[in-house]
């Protein structure tokens, strides 16, 4: 699927198409260079570069969705042979798209959570405070009231008052469990990067690893699943989209994870 | 001899990016769960961790104490690191006195989802199966050929057998 040298009319086309492209992207002209290379795309959209050089325009334009559609789509295209992937990603294999997709992302998502974690945390606080002040103030009318009835009563308060204070703090000890940063739970880490799975996919052995990872393993180390070393191919590779969910789910609820280097 | 051997520094690359993740991610793991055995005191050095290993009680290597030295290659965990013992190394059938260890795992057949805690285990076992403290047979040839601080990464290994 790589782009053979032109050989269709249409293949020419495109590829005059990607270079009038380029010349618009080099002068920052974002919105023409994606007029030429959607262009190019209709002509041949089995050419990877058209999509993620389409990309790379939408995200100076900070149109992430468009290059979440663009990236995928190129990927998509991109796996089916090292040659294309290794146009996808550039000759760098840290320049691979989702890679840098992910750094930006997380990055910004890190961000916003540390500004609503903060605030929730001194919101918590307040109202803890403000919880125990009255804790304290209805115990002390309660025994005011009860003065002189049942002197043991009197004795107990002291100690009804600790253990409910100390309850109260446990429940907003849960209430902020999730904005303390721990550890990601195993399963949701490639056993090869033990960093939380971006774009994960699964083998026949049943195991998943890091897109980017496994290929450049299969490329460098061997055709072979590195955990139960069974024999493993590229069409094999399949994404696991159960796993790319629980891992969202878990950053929705704990930002902190977005956390990188 | 020994010193040429531990001496000698594989050609410094820095850790990728990559690489630099990973080892940190390893080296909390392994500070919440050490491999039983070991004892890896944590320096500011990334790349190079020294290690020491407890002979396992009742194997012959029960009560000695040997220091493994990992070097970690610019694109680990593409590549496997460099795992050595320090000299003096134990009396092994597969481990050379200048602390060349011949284990397939570590050359061969890498993987990367295989870690320095794992390679311990592997080495750990690899001693206490042993029947007899003796050195490799080409032990001398062996290293007076890595006289000039080659790494055993450079040696083209034939694995002897999978018994010990």
């Amino acid at each position: 699927m790589a782009p053979s040298a032109a050989e269709s009319p249409s293949a020419m086309q495109a590829e005059r198409l990607r270079q009038d492209g380029n010349t618009y992207f080099k002068k920052d002209r974002f919105g023409a260079a994606i007029d030429a290379y959607t262009e190019a795309i209709t002509l041949c959209p089995n050419v990877p570069v058209y999509w993620t050089n389409r990309a790379l325009c939408h995200r100076k334009r900070n149109d992430w969705t468009k290059v979440e559609e663009d990236s995928r789509r190129a990927i998509y295209l991109d796996h089916s042979s090292f040659k294309a992937l290794d146009l996808g990603r550039g000759a760098n294999p840290q320049s691979y798209i989702v890679e840098e997709i992910w750094q930006e992302l997380a990055k910004a998502k890190y961000q916003e959570w540390e500004h609503e974690s903060n605030k929730r945390s001194w919101e918590l606080q307040t109202l803890k405070e403000a919880c125990e002040s009255a804790l304290k103030e209805k115990i002390s009318l309660d025994s005011s009231q009860i003065e002189g009835f049942l002197d043991d009563t009197i004795d107990s308060n002291p100690a009804q008052l600790e253990a409910q204070l100390e309850a109260l703090g446990q429940v907003f000890e849960k209430a902020a469990e999730p904005d303390l940063p721990t550890e990601v739970p195993d399963y949701l880490c490639c056993k090869i990067t033990l960093d939380i799975f971006r774009d994960p996919v699964i083998t026949p052995s049943g195991l998943s690893y890091e897109r980017a990872v496994i290929l450049e393993h299969m490329e460098k180390v061997g055709e072979f699943d590195p955990i139960t070393r069974e024999p493993l191919h590229l069409y094999q590779l399949i994404p696991n989209l159960a796993i790319k969910e629980a891992v969202q789910a878990f950053l929705d609820k704990h930002g902190w994870a977005y956390k990188t280097d | 001899m020994s010193s040429t051997s531990t001496g000698s520094t594989p050609p410094r690359q820095a850790l990728s990016k990559i690489a630099c993740n990973r080892i940190q991610k390893e080296l909390v793991e392994w500070q919440v769960n050490p491999p039983h055995g070991f004892k890896h005191k944590v320096t500011d050095n990334l790349q190079r961790w020294v290690i020491d290993v407890n002979g396992a009680p009742g194997t012959l290597y029960a009560n000695e104490t040997y220091q493994l030295q990992v070097d970690f290659p610019e694109h680990y965990p593409m590549e496997a690191p460099q795992v050595i013992f320090v000299p003096p190394a134990p009396l092994h059938a597969h481990i050379y006195s200048n602390g060349h260890i011949c284990l397939d795992i570590l050359y061969d057949s890498w993987s990367p989802a295989m870690t320095v805690s794992s390679i311990c285990i592997s080495i750990l076992s690899m001693l206490s199966s042993s029947t007899a403290k003796q050195r490799p047979e080409d032990n001398d040839r062996y290293v007076k050929n890595c006289r000039n601080g080659r790494s055993p990464k450079e040696t083209r290994w034939w694995f002897h057998d999978d018994k010990v």
